[in-house]
């Protein structure tokens, strides 16, 4: 899966989202689910040692097990939006906008998940874009895995300090709020060191480049990222009609 | 006296990757012990074992008479204290003084009580300027100080730290051993995993070195200093004064720079003697 143009990835994640939000509830949501679940599942599969070097995917062991994370963390991610979702509305529109929000996670998840940042740089690069604009695309992809390790060694320090984590509800929010600050000021931090890595590789704003190692387009994959934009329009006609 | 620190066989690994083999060795109260091996030794997972934060395959590691097994990091707190290899990047509060007294707060002290550790742990590191200050505005080095402050602040029985003094320098350097050597005295047990073996000798006696995940050697810290043919094959240089004591045949093979200058000076007065 991994193999798959960059550009595929993102059309089917895209395409997930937008039809998970056209197609009536809760039915059109649930089969977007489905289908974004099934793609979680099988985010390890095709994953041999070595295929895709600088993959930021849930590692390099084939099988289950990685489709299995990335499920995990979809599940885990959704799992606060239903509970306020179940707190303001009554059970239909739960569900309904539940199922949306789920389908829209799960499938940023299996994107970061597969998705590879430098083959995504080299796509763009490829289609014409601008190899600054094509690196903030890959940049703001690749941060993810980065702040949630970050967050993980401040959490762990704290644990470390006598926090509980099943601890009294107040001094845990005050600490997941405090978080937020230094994860951000951290990737500014990195944002900063990392301009300052590239301009001194010769990656100056505006600067068109060629890329090494475009990854390849198959007609196939290209009638298929069309059949998604035609399937997304057609459920938007069908839904204004 | 029960030991402050106990490691019975312990061995983890992460997946396939042994990273620890039967390790096993006591710390008594006071005692200072450097943890040392070349990367990837096991010395980061060790620390990370005996905080709690990940437990052994096999084997055991009681903190006194408590078995990590049974506790979590939150409740080993009361008497480890910790800094990890990524110190710089473990603060949150707003303040230096607000993180130094995250842990005190945390563990339920009262208000004067934690005002005193603060401040204790804040004057030990030279810190007190820097104590309203944003950790962010200062630099990672600091930043790394007023992480081990934080330990400190723990007041606990035993400290474990992670390369505390990469990318200090000297100055600081100085100021991380003399608070530490103050927390031995007080009777706190030291296991400080550093590539700095100056530092080490400096502030440490003992030595524990890991081999890929192996106990390779236990045994006095100068002794091993002073001894470059063992320290190779465990991916170890020696510092500059034991290398240079050696070079010149001090009496007594000294590692520290004090001891080396004393040495030094009994020499030259030795030879200075009988032209008189
Ligand atoms: N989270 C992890 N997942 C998988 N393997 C790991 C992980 N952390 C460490 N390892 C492996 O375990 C072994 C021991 O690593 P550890 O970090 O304990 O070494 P270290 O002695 O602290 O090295 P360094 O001096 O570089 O800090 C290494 O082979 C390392 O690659
Ligand atoms: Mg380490």
């Amino acid at each position: 899966m991994t193999r798959l143009h960059p550009f595929t990835l993102l059309a089917l994640a895209a395409a997930l989202v937008a039809l998970a939000w056209l197609l009536p509830a809760p039915w059109g949501a649930a089969g977007t689910l489905a289908v974004a679940a099934v793609l979680a599942l099988f985010s390890g599969a095709g994953l041999t040692p070595g295929a895709s070097p600088g993959s930021t995917g849930t590692g390099m062991s084939p099988g289950w097990r990685p489709g299995l994370v990335v499920l995990r963390t979809a599940v885990v991610t959704a799992a606060p939006f239903w509970l306020f979702l179940f707190i303001l509305h009554d059970v239909s529109t739960t569900v309904a906008l539940g199922l949306r929000i789920t389908t829209m996670v799960a499938s940023v998840v299996w994107l970061v998940a597969v998705l590879a940042p430098a083959r995504l740089v080299e796509a763009m690069v490829a289609a014409g874009w601008r190899a600054g604009t094509a690196y903030l695309f890959a940049a703001t992809l690749s941060a993810v895995p980065v702040l949630k390790a970050r967050a993980q060694r401040i959490v762990e320090a704290q644990r470390c300090r006598g926090l509980s984590p099943r601890g009294g509800l107040g001094p845990r929010v005050r600490a997941l709020r405090a978080l937020a600050l230094p994860l951000i000021l951290s990737a500014l931090h990195e944002v900063d060191e990392r301009a300052l890595a590239l301009e001194s590789r010769g990656l100056v704003p505006g600067a068109r480049r060629t890329p090494l190692a475009p990854p390849p387009d198959r007609g196939a994959e290209r009638a298929v990222r069309w059949a998604l934009v035609a399937l997304c329009v057609a459920a938007l006609v069908w839904r204004l009609a | 006296m029960t030991d402050a620190l106990r490691l019975e066989r312990v061995s983890f690994a992460y997946g396939d990757v042994t990273a620890l083999a039967e390790v096993s060795f006591a710390l008594g109260p006071g005692e200072r012990a450097a943890l040392l091996g070349r990367n990837g030794a096991g010395k980061s997972t060790l620390v990370r074992l005996v905080t709690g934060l990940r437990r052994p395959a096999a084997g055991s590691i009681w903190v006194e008479d408590w078995d990590t097994r049974d506790r979590p990091p939150e409740q080993l707190a009361r008497r480890v204290g910790s800094m990890f290899q990524y110190a710089d990047q473990q603060l949150f509060a707003r303040t230096v003084r607000d993180d130094v007294s995250f842990g005190p707060r945390a563990l339920g002290f009262a208000a004067p009580e934690v005002q005193q550790r603060v401040g204790r742990a804040l004057a030990a590191l030279g810190l007190e300027a820097h104590a309203a200050h944003h950790p962010y505005d200062l630099p990672p080095a600091f930043r790394k100080l007023a992480a081990l402050a934080g330990a400190l602040a723990l007041e606990p029985r035993l400290l474990v730290l992670d390369e505390p003094t990469a990318g200090l320098d000297r100055a600081l350097r100085a100021r991380v051993a003399s608070a530490l050597l103050e927390r031995a005295a007080a009777g706190a047990a030291l296991l400080v995993v550093t590539h700095d073996l100056a530092f080490a000798a400096e502030t440490l006696e003992r030595a524990l070195v890991l081999d890929r995940g192996r106990l390779a050697c236990d045994e006095p810290l100068a002794g091993l200093l002073a001894a470059p043919p063992r320290l190779e094959p465990l991916g170890l240089a020696p510092p500059a004064v034991a290398a240079l004591s050696r070079a010149l045949g001090l009496p007594g093979a000294p590692v520290r720079e004090a001891d080396a200058a004393r040495a030094l000076a009994r020499v030259a007065a030795g030879r200075r003697a009988p032209l008189d």
